[in-house]
């Protein structure tokens, strides 16, 4: 290894490096004509105010807490977002662009610029908008790929019942296994923003994470801190929550009503039974009437017994539970569910009288007197007729008592109800897919084929009920005329023919009101011997006086109460439910709590 | 799990008479053993080709209440690693030095001393600081040390300023 | 004469860091030295527990500053183990690139880094310059120069920008091309040779006792003890390259090796150019979920790669959480930054303690985690 040089002077030939091309930039280049960085650099952060969402997750990974979420003035409150925006502070940075890569909105990019100085350490704490920490719209640079993406944006696949299906009124969806459950929950960032949009504000972050932890008990407990129906939502909610879900952004949303479902169906049933009744006491404070057991009503029920109420509910019917009794069909929500949440709002000391009809076995003013407060959850019970030719044929049917009667005849109480081997059904909604998919199922038990037509106003994309029910609809081999406006029920020899129907042009007219404009060369007559409506509902209100209904109810048929549900001019009256807001489950069950806080709060300040 | 695996996992047994472990990861085993056989276990297996004391180290088991130390050793004529185990009582965590086997374990020892408080009897500078001069403090690497409390008690917080805009000092230039 | 006590750093003494070294001098001659470290404890491995796996991605590259990519890599592999992860074919080449590439840059570093206890620093001008052109690279596949935080468990954070393997292999030929001059300025220069020749010796029993592995062991064994070889990770098994040995270990002959490695590096990442798949997947899923949540099974593993400095590892131990139960760090360089210094710095003079770290590569982030 004795290769050294003998000269000392070799090193002059480092001379030669004065002709090359410095690596270094002059000092002068830095501000004025600085170099411009590479592609993907992670310099400073831009982030697209009008997409953010606020949700916190870039917050959340981030390794140094660099990422504070604060309110930003002058923001206006959008659903499914939340009013704080990402604050950056690059004492903390350590540029590793993870915030990129989970960002739920895709709001946030890092930039190609990297030069900041200040003598003011406050200035490297700052809130990024798409323009660059010196407003001069620096050039993008690290941005989140398919590679480097941290979020997971498809959903854990639900298995279903297959096609045979329609001969039984078996539930369709299977629910999660346990292993699937855990990687549904490990997509959830817990941003909270479906909290915020849940009627009932449910704790769903939370009760996912428990699902994650795989501590179901706990997961009970989140539920029923709020939801007293576990086992109905985690099947027929309508989920708002999905539909703003954080993930949703860029990829499917989390399975949060299936997830729901899971905790429910998979608690263990002591732990169930524990972490339901926790905070459920003796009675100590008052005594309530609630009439009908709908889910505003159980929910009203159930809370306040939690906070230590005797309460007795009124239900006309001979079993208690209202819709969720009465009319969401068995392949959705099978009666076991109904049962499981029923027996929980029993066992924590609820008494139900059923067959009970208030208005005619009891009267409201003989409520007010034995009970301190009286809250009313009788909901939309009535059908709504489409007054068109023909509609006062016998053959016409209607929702709800012919769902009610199906229910029945599956409890083996009732017989089965009569029907046709061609049925048509009117309407698009959730409703009148009950019906129909309803219809075939009866159809294939009685006669081992079906045959149901669906005419509805809208076409298939605007239909109000769900997508998944239409999917399964037509799966399950239902015919459907969307945008086809029905003009008569024709009847020869006192018999139905069939369905006349038009084809729909436009629903609204320019103005925006309801003025249905139909193609008159477009005429069908669907064939059929029986047509069913399911075009909406309407709520009864037998058990007011008459003084009473003209004073509380609106020109919609809903009651005005004050927040809470309480009746202004009746204090002792509360109300929540289809008959405040509107036919929803989740939106009944979160008036009934909110009517148990108020009830509360009403009879301590009466103390 | 390879036959040359297979066969090394019958040749671990034979010559220490103790159970052996599959590791994860390819050309590594996990051998557990008694606090009183870890010694006798290490000449075992440095005569046999372990030359190389990779690291050793601790991990604190809270819950179980145990302090768990693991020396690697490494062969480099077969690439295989061994991760030699050992638990000891939590609330008296004595041991003995390996340094009469392992020279270069006396700065290991000195490091999980100060970072978890294991007593190395045999080495006379265990417990002489090393990275953590004038700590005064449980040792920081047990489980019950919580760092974000004792940041919180030793330096005042930061209040962010609610200003966001950022400018560039122009004098600075 | 009386002794005296002398402190070497814990200023940057010729590129070591934040590391300090008591000496106990008589005339020039060192009779006693403490190592010192402690000045750079950034609590990492307490860090890390409190961390989510991914997390822990934008802290490991900083134990090493100037080779930062064996810490994403060993985390990795440890993680991988541990999960039962496949990692694509084209991301194992990818990574090999990186990782050589950061070999270069460290070599380059530590070549030119001999002009600071040299007082030559016309060779650190160089090595830095010719560094700075492989940084450039970094940035534009990792958008960052030093902390790449590229390798990611599971493969690579993303795919090969366009024309990147042209813009490597510019600089790979550019590197190759001037790489005799370095040799002639400072491996061959008689200076050097009278401060490095025959200095700083480590004789093969002190290898062993010590626990010193890389280019230490080989200098000194003769035998080619390189992970690469011995253990391949990555692709390393199915590239052609030579590992550098010798037999005499004393501050020129490391150095000669550090210079034949990077022929050697430049050999491999030209072959990797040659064979790497062309296209394909370069990222598997390390877990199921959102990074948020991704756990890692239950178990533990030891993950050691070859690094300029010798075996550098990772013990990494999981209970089966979204945050690692503890992870240990293997300084490649802990056995002849403490035991080394303490044990056979004594005897040299003032001036080759700074050579000692040198030409041992004593890392002091890595010793000092």
């Amino acid at each position: 290894m004795d290769n050294k040089i003998k000269s000392m002077f070799s090193p002059i030939r480092a001379w030669k490096y004065l002709m090359r091309t410095p690596v270094t930039i002059a000092k002068k280049d830095i501000f004025v004509n600085p170099r411009e960085a590479s592609e993907r650099y992670r310099g400073f952060h831009q982030n697209d105010m009008t997409k953010c969402i606020g949700c916190g997750t870039c917050s959340e990974i981030c390794p140094t807490a660099a990422i504070n979420l604060v309110p930003v003035e002058g923001i206006v409150h959008e659903d499914g977002k939340l009013d704080e925006r990402p604050a950056f502070d690059y004492g903390r940075c350590s540029f590793c662009g993870l915030c990129v890569d989970i960002c739920t909105s895709d709001s946030l990019n890092m930039s190609k610029e990297y030069l900041h100085l200040s003598i003011d350490a406050d200035s490297f704490y700052f809130m990024p908008d798409s323009s660059g920490i010196h407003k001069t719209s620096a050039k993008v640079g690290y941005t989140r790929d398919e590679i480097s993406e941290l979020l997971d944006l498809v959903r854990q696949e639900m298995q279903h019942e297959d096609e045979s299906r329609r001969s039984s009124f078996i539930e369709i969806v299977k629910g999660y296994a346990a292993l699937d459950a855990k990687n549904e929950a490990a997509r959830c960032v817990a941003c909270g923003i479906c909290t915020n949009t849940c009627p009932a504000n449910m704790h769903i972050p939370e009760y996912i994470r428990a699902v994650f932890d795989e501590d179901l008990k706990e997961g009970i407990r989140q539920i029923y801190k709020t939801n007293p129906l576990a086992n109905v939502c985690g099947r027929i909610c309508t989920h708002k929550c999905e539909t703003v879900c954080a993930i949703g952004h860029r990829g499917e949303p989390v399975a949060i009503r299936w997830l729901k479902r899971y905790i429910v169906d998979n608690a263990d049933a002591t732990d169930y039974n524990d972490a339901a009744q926790e905070s459920v006491t003796a009675p100590v404070n008052g005594k309530v009437a609630v009439v009908g057991s709908g889910p505003a009503g159980l929910s009203c029920a159930y809370y306040l017994r939690t906070l230590g109420y005797e309460v007795v509910v009124f239900e006309s019917q001979a079993l208690p539970g209202g819709v969720i009794r009465y009319g969401g069909p068995q392949y959705r929500l099978p009666e076991e569910s109904v049962l499981k949440d029923i027996g929980v709002i029993e066992n924590a000391g609820v008494t139900f009288k059923c067959s009970t009809k208030v208005g005619v076995d009891i009267t409201l003013d003989e409520l007010r007197d034995s009970f301190d407060a009286v809250f009313l959850g009788t909901g939309f019970s009535l059908s709504r007729p489409l007054k068109i030719p023909g509609y006062d044929h016998e053959d016409v049917q209607y929702a709800i008592p012919f769902l009610a009667q199906t229910r029945d005849y599956i409890r083996e109480i009732g017989p089965m109800p009569d029907v046709a081997e061609k049925v048509t059904v009117i309407g698009g909604g959730n409703v009148a897919f009950d019906v129909a998919r309803t219809l075939i199922r009866l159809q294939e038990i009685k006669y081992g084929k079906s045959f149901v037509q669906m005419a509805s106003l809208e076409d298939s994309e605007h239909l109000p009920a769900d997508l998944e029910e239409l999917e399964e609809g037509l799966e399950e081999g239902l015919h459907g005329y969307f945008a086809y406006g029905p003009m008569a029920v024709k009847v020869e020899d006192g018999k139905i023919k069939g369905l006349e129907v038009k084809k729909v042009l436009s629903i609204f007219d320019e103005e925006g009101r309801f003025n249905p404009s139909y193609d008159e060369h477009d005429v069908k007559l669907l064939e059929s011997s029986q047509v069913y409506m399911a075009i909406g509902q309407m709520p009864e209100y037998a058990y007011f006086n008459d003084e009473m209904r003209d004073e509380l109810l609106t020109k919609r048929g809903q009651i005005a109460v004050t927040d809470g549900g309480q009746v202004e001019s009746y204090p002792w009256l509360f109300a929540g439910g289809d008959i405040v807001r509107g036919p929803d489950i989740i939106n009944g069950v979160a008036t009934g709590h909110d009517s148990a806080k108020a009830i509360d709060n009403y009879l301590q300040s009466k103390k | 799990m390879t036959n040359s695996m297979n066969s090394y996992k019958e040749h671990f047994q034979k010559l220490l008479n103790v159970e052996i472990k599959d590791s994860p990861a390819d050309m590594q085993l996990i051998i557990d053993v008694n606090s009183d056989k870890f010694h006798q276990t290490l000449i075992a297996l440095r005569t046999d080709g372990f030359r190389q004391l990779s690291i050793l180290t601790c991990i604190d088991w809270i819950e179980l209440n145990k302090f768990q130390l693991v020396a690697i050793l490494m062969n480099w004529d077969t690439g295989m690693h061994l991760l030699v185990r050992t638990l000891l009582d939590r609330d008296n965590p004595d041991f003995h030095t390996i340094t009469s086997i392992y020279p270069g374990a006396i700065y290991y020892e000195r490091e999980i001393f100060e970072f978890f408080g294991v007593h190395f009897k045999g080495n006379p500078t265990y417990d002489k600081p090393l990275f953590l001069e004038r700590w005064d403090a449980m040792p920081p690497l047990r489980k019950d040390f919580d760092p974000q409390a004792y940041s919180d008690s030793k330096f005042p917080k930061r209040e962010h300023p609610h200003v966001f805009k950022a400018q560039v000092v122009e004098e600075i230039k | 004469m009386k002794e005296v006590k002398l402190f070497l750093g814990p200023q940057h003494p010729g590129m070591h860091g934040n590391y300090s070294v008591h000496m106990y001098v008589d005339g020039d001659m060192i009779n006693k030295a403490r190592p010192t470290p402690g000045f750079l404890h950034r609590g990492f491995e307490k860090v890390m527990e409190r961390r989510l796996w991914m997390g822990n991605l934008a802290l490991i590259p900083r134990i090493c500053v100037v080779e930062p990519d064996i810490n994403e890599m060993v985390y990795a592999m440890g993680i991988e183990a541990l999960s039962g992860i496949e990692v694509p074919e084209r991301a194992h080449w990818i990574r090999m690139m990186v990782l050589e590439l950061g070999r270069l840059a460290i070599h380059m570093m530590g070549l030119g880094g001999i002009g600071g206890p040299t007082g030559m620093y016309t060779a650190t001008y160089w090595g830095i310059a010719q560094r700075d052109l492989i940084l450039d690279l970094f940035e534009k596949l990792t958008g960052a120069r030093i902390y790449h935080m590229y390798i990611v468990p599971g493969g690579v954070r993303k795919d090969l920008p366009e024309n990147f393997l042209e813009d490597v292999l510019k600089v790979v030929d550019d590197l190759e091309k001037k790489l005799p001059e370095f040799e002639q300025l400072i491996l061959k220069h008689p200076i050097i040779h009278a401060r490095i020749k025959d200095n700083i010796m480590l004789p093969a029993e002190v290898v062993w006792e010590l626990g010193v592995t890389g280019i230490g062991m080989r200098s000194a064994t003769g035998v080619q003890n390189d992970l690469r070889k011995v253990k391949p990770y990555a692709r390393y098994d199915q590239v052609e390259f030579d590992v550098p040995t010798g037999t005499y270990s004393d501050g020129l002959s490391r150095m000669n090796i550090k210079y034949a490695e990077m022929f050697q590096s430049i050999r491999i990442i030209r072959q990797i150019i040659e064979k790497m798949p062309k296209s394909g997947p370069v990222r598997a899923k390390m877990s199921t979920g959102s990074a948020l949540r991704w756990t890692v099974p239950a178990g533990m593993v030891y993950t050691a790669v070859e690094s300029s400095r010798g075996e550098y590892g990772y013990f990494i131990v999981s209970d089966g959480g979204e945050y690692p139960y503890r992870i240990a760090v293997r300084g490649a360089s802990f056995a002849q930054g403490l035991l080394g210094i303490e044990k056979y710095l004594p005897g040299h003079r003032i001036d080759d303690a700074s050579l000692w770290m040198d030409t041992m590569g004593v890392c002091s982030p890595e010793i000092d985690r």
